[in-house]
């Protein structure tokens, strides 16, 4: 998504290699690299034409599509205010504890939606050990169903707004200071500068991380199912389970396509205003300010809530949990050695094509755009667009499903469905090349893929770390594509959580979420810390 | 450059993902051969068994686990080609959907007709179920009668209205019973019972079996639908808080027009391009063999699916129960129609 950043100021040379009628290599590769995130889409649109419908009656997909569309707007708003509000007090004041929310915020990425799901059905669940409890004890309830349509949005919210806060504290942090400066001499108070400069100016941000949010919200799998929240992805998976017809199910997810597609759309149209950071003004220290008394403990409180709520009160009900269980240590270090190989390769694999896709669709940003689809769409639907493809490699490849070919598939599938996680960093660091750089690059006799090589890429290293590390913790947490495609004797943690979950012991699913959550850490704090010193100049 | 270091960790990774399994592909040749198993029944203990099964024959197992229509799909796009041998899940209408698919086929072995009761198997071979589970009623006998559950036809009764817990429609054990019930009243009568179950829901279906029982135990219900092995797992198990609530209630085992309780089955059939048919048969014999009966009743608190077999503790508690004779192939087909009725009455 959003590649025009780097065509802004167009030139005559430019002009002249736009009319080239031949493919250059880069944009060969762009192709080759968008077929690959393509493909599933049309294997779910061929199956959604290949048969009949579900017999689903219209009353029962109505009521999903509303819910489906009510989760992603709750989901939607819950991460803006959360993730914007926790970016903002990080960007712009002194608090008790400032440093370690700073990074710890963006913890809750580490932990899976199924996850936390889990852990809060099992904790707040009326027919938990703690309500019955209050119930005896103390005579009163807690006035909310975590299983419904509310309490999906609240766990998945809490899984999601780090999407939102590592992109608007980025653009808080590159914010320019005038304009802040600006609205103070107009009158406006901090908040009304928040609310009038601040926010608008970082309104790509915002529609970059909701987006992501949102789209994972529509692509959910497990924590709404297990949250018993019936949205698209229940129609979906009846379709199939229950009336047999992958057709139908393929059909149910059209509607989830195209919203994403909207979705993308909007983001797109949110990024015409990126030029706003102009890369000539002269950065200078944001205007910090020090909260004291009341106003600094609401900051913290704020900041510690939502970190308790969103990482450690379920990350430690899991360990609770779990430790009335013996783990089988042999089989989760096997898992855990899965989880890590597939996600670092996965990662590096994604990353690659991701780039081949920023560097060569930089003049036909709609080919990156349709390979994000894959994000959106839901993991039982993937699930039939990716068994396309991998149909064909079992009928021609002659050592059909053996190991490696399995572990392809695989790739395969984390590239297609994460293209867009890692598209957006890279495209984010390539903006900072500015065309004059490429064409001096040019101009000096580099060929368009030297300059990518020598030019682009060195610029945007820190991205394409950015981005591997994303998908490398998506991939930890991935279900629908490794559950139909891996080869044999080959679980990964996610798996076996999900194994678990499904048979309804809870407290064994706990050892495995947590060990994604551990693996996922180190990535996350890294990848949270860099962001912070990431305001040129600083 | 950091691309290339990057991409010299990723083949080295993926080197050791190879070495990671690939012990288990050198040493094909050595043995017996080897079995490639597609189950969607996960338990720990069904691990146990494989490496009993290796241990006995020298037949390698190799696993690939999912949810059953995945598998299914899976099967049907790898073709002739699949390396599938068996595949084994839980739930008769499971297997129903993969042999409609095409991706079983028919096996005769004397083993398998000795070992398993014949309405416990598809008539033609396609599938042999192993263990048996009931789908009966948890009930709080402080408010309910053992009486009041004795017939399915109770639980549709005024008498509970807004006092019943029941998962969702599409979960596959409710679409069994309400197939099973088709099949013995026709779709009329079931249609009007299951317009009776959704009037007595005490809140809308969530959650699974077990969350069924605890919400009985919190009294959020009185009466609960749910498959036996899960109330006597709870009754049993390691979760003092489950122990303690299932200590509280009593399971009951409705009767179907007088003739016993609904009965599934977990099984498998002979996937139908096999390349290792003999031993897939082999593996299925063992699963169906007395002991590894035994074995599923002591670890997963299901029942053996041979009344021959006696059952081991805790389940022996229960194993006099009536079980209806129905043919698990019966109702199984009745899926569709099952889904169909009850999202017209509303049970979500």
């Amino acid at each position: 998504m959003a590649l025009g950043g780097a065509s802004a100021g167009s030139s005559s040379l430019e002009e002249r290699q736009w009319r080239l009628p031949s493919l250059s290599s880069l944009q060969l590769w762009a192709l080759v690299a968008s077929l690959i995130a393509v493909i599933p889409l049309v294997g779910i649109l061929v199956s959604a034409l290949s048969g009949q419908g579900a017999d689903i009656p219209p009353r029962d997909l109505l009521r999903y599509g509303w819910t489906s569309a009510w989760l992603a707007l709750l989901v939607g708003v819950g991460t803006a205010v959360l993730g914007s509000v926790a970016a903002w007090l990080m960007v712009m004041y002194r608090f008790p504890g400032r440093t370690f929310f700073s990074w710890s915020l963006a913890l809750p990425l580490a932990a899976p939606g199924f996850a936390l799901a889990y852990a809060y059905t099992d904790l707040l669940g009326s027919a938990g050990d703690l309500r019955i409890w209050m119930r005896a004890a103390l005579g009163f309830d807690l006035p909310f169903e975590i299983r419904s349509t509310g309490g999906a949005a609240f766990v998945l919210s809490c899984a999601f707004y780090p999407y939102v806060y590592l992109a608007m504290r980025t653009a808080f942090l590159g914010q320019s200071v005038s304009a802040l400066e600006a609205a103070r001499l107009l009158g406006c108070s901090q908040l009304e500068a928040f609310r009038r400069a601040a926010l608008p100016l970082a309104r790509p941000a915002l529609a970059a991380g909701v987006a992501l949010a949102v789209m994972e919200t529509l692509a959910d799998y497990g924590a709404v199912q297990f949250l018993a929240v019936q949205t698209l992805t229940t129609g979906v998976v009846r379709a199939w389970s229950v009336f047999g017809t992958i057709a139908g199910a393929a059909q149910l997810a059209l509607p989830l396509l195209l919203a994403a597609a909207a979705l993308l759309w909007v983001e797109r149209n949110a990024r015409t205003g990126r030029s706003h950071d102009s890369a000539r003004v002269q950065p200078r220290p944001l205007p910090v300010s020090t909260l004291r008394g009341f106003r600094a403990a609401a900051a913290t409180f704020f900041c510690a809530g939502l970190l308790t709520t969103a990482l450690l009160l379920p990350f430690a009900w899991l360990i609770h949990n779990a430790l009335d269980h013996e783990p089988d240590i042999r089989r989760l270090i096997d898992a855990a050695g899965h989880s890590l190989t597939m996600g670092i390769g996965g990662a590096v694999v994604t990353t690659a094509l991701a780039l081949l896709l920023a560097l060569g669709a930089t003049r036909a940003p709609k080919l990156a755009r349709i390979a994000s689809l894959g994000y959106a769409t839901p993991g039982a639907a993937i699930a039939i667009g990716l068994l396309m493809p991998a149909a064909a490699v079992w009928q021609i490849v002659p050592m059909a499903s053996t190991f490696w070919v399995g572990i392809g598939l695989l790739v395969y599938a984390y590239a297609a469905r994460l293209m867009a996680a890692a598209l957006e960093p890279i495209d984010a660091g390539l903006a900072r090349v500015t065309p004059s750089m490429v064409w001096a690059s040019r101009t000096l006799g580099r060929t368009e893929a030297g300059a990518a090589w020598f030019v682009q890429v060195p610029v945007a290293r820190g991205a394409l770390l950015t981005a591997a590390l994303i998908v490398f913790v998506d991939i930890l947490k991935e279900l629908p594509a490794t559950l139909i495609l891996r080869p044999f004797d080959f679980d990964t943690l996610a798996v076996i959580a999900n194994n678990y979950a499904l048979d309804e012991r809870l407290g064994q699913a706990g050892w495995p979420s947590v060990l994604i959550i551990v693996l996922a850490l180190p990535p996350t704090i890294w990848l949270s810390r860099k962001i912070a010193v990431s305001r040129p100049g600083s | 450059m950091k691309m290339i270091s990057l991409s010299a960790i990723a083949i080295s990774t993926f080197l050791l993902a190879a070495c990671w399994n690939g012990a288990d592909d050198t040493a094909d040749g050595a043995g017996a051969g080897e079995v490639n198993l597609y189950t969607a029944r996960h338990y720990d203990s069904d691990l146990e068994l494989y490496e009993r099964f290796t241990r006995e024959t020298g037949i390698t197992i190799n696993r690939v686990d999912g949810n059953a229509d995945q598998l299914i799909a899976r099967m049907r796009s790898e073709g002739e080609r699949s390396p599938a041998d068996l595949f084994i899940t839980a739930d008769a209408g499971a297997l129903w959907r993969a042999e409609e698919a095409g991706v079983l086929q028919p096996v005769r072995s004397n083993l398998l007709s000795e070992r398993v009761p014949a309405n416990l198997r598809e008539p033609s071979g396609n599938w042999y179920g192993f263990t048996r589970r009931a789908r009966v009623v948890a009930y709080n006998p402080e408010r309910v009668q053992a009486d009041e559950v004795d017939s399915y036809e109770d639980l549709a009764s005024p008498r509970f209205r807004d006092r019943l817990c029941v998962r969702s429609s599409d979960n596959i054990y409710n679409l069994s019973l309400v197939g099973a019930l088709i099949e013995a009243w026709g779709a009329e009568r079931t249609e009007e019972w299951a317009r009776g179950i959704v009037a007595n829901m005490a809140r809308q279906p969530e959650g699974g079996d077990r969350d069924q029982i605890r919400a009985v135990g919190a009294e959020i219900c009185d009466v609960a639908i749910t498959n036996s092995y899960y109330f006597i797992r709870m009754e049993n198990g390691e979760d003092e808080g489950d122990r303690e609530i299932a200590g509280q209630l009593e399971l009951a085992f409705p009767s179907l027009g007088g003739a016993g309780s609904h009965v599934n089955i977990s099984g498998g059939g002979v996937a139908a391009n096999a390349p290792n048919r003999e031993n897939a048969i082999r593996l299925l014999e063992f699963f169906a063999s007395p002991e590894v009966q035994q074995h599923f009743a002591r670890n997963n608190n299901e029942f053996p699916a041979s009344p021959a077999v006696s059952a081991p503790a805790p389940v022996d508690s229960y194993i006099d129960f009536e079980a209806h004779p129905m043919a698990v192939s019966a109702f199984a087909e009745h899926q569709p129609e099952a889904q169909a009725i009850m999202s017209r009455v509303g049970w979500r």
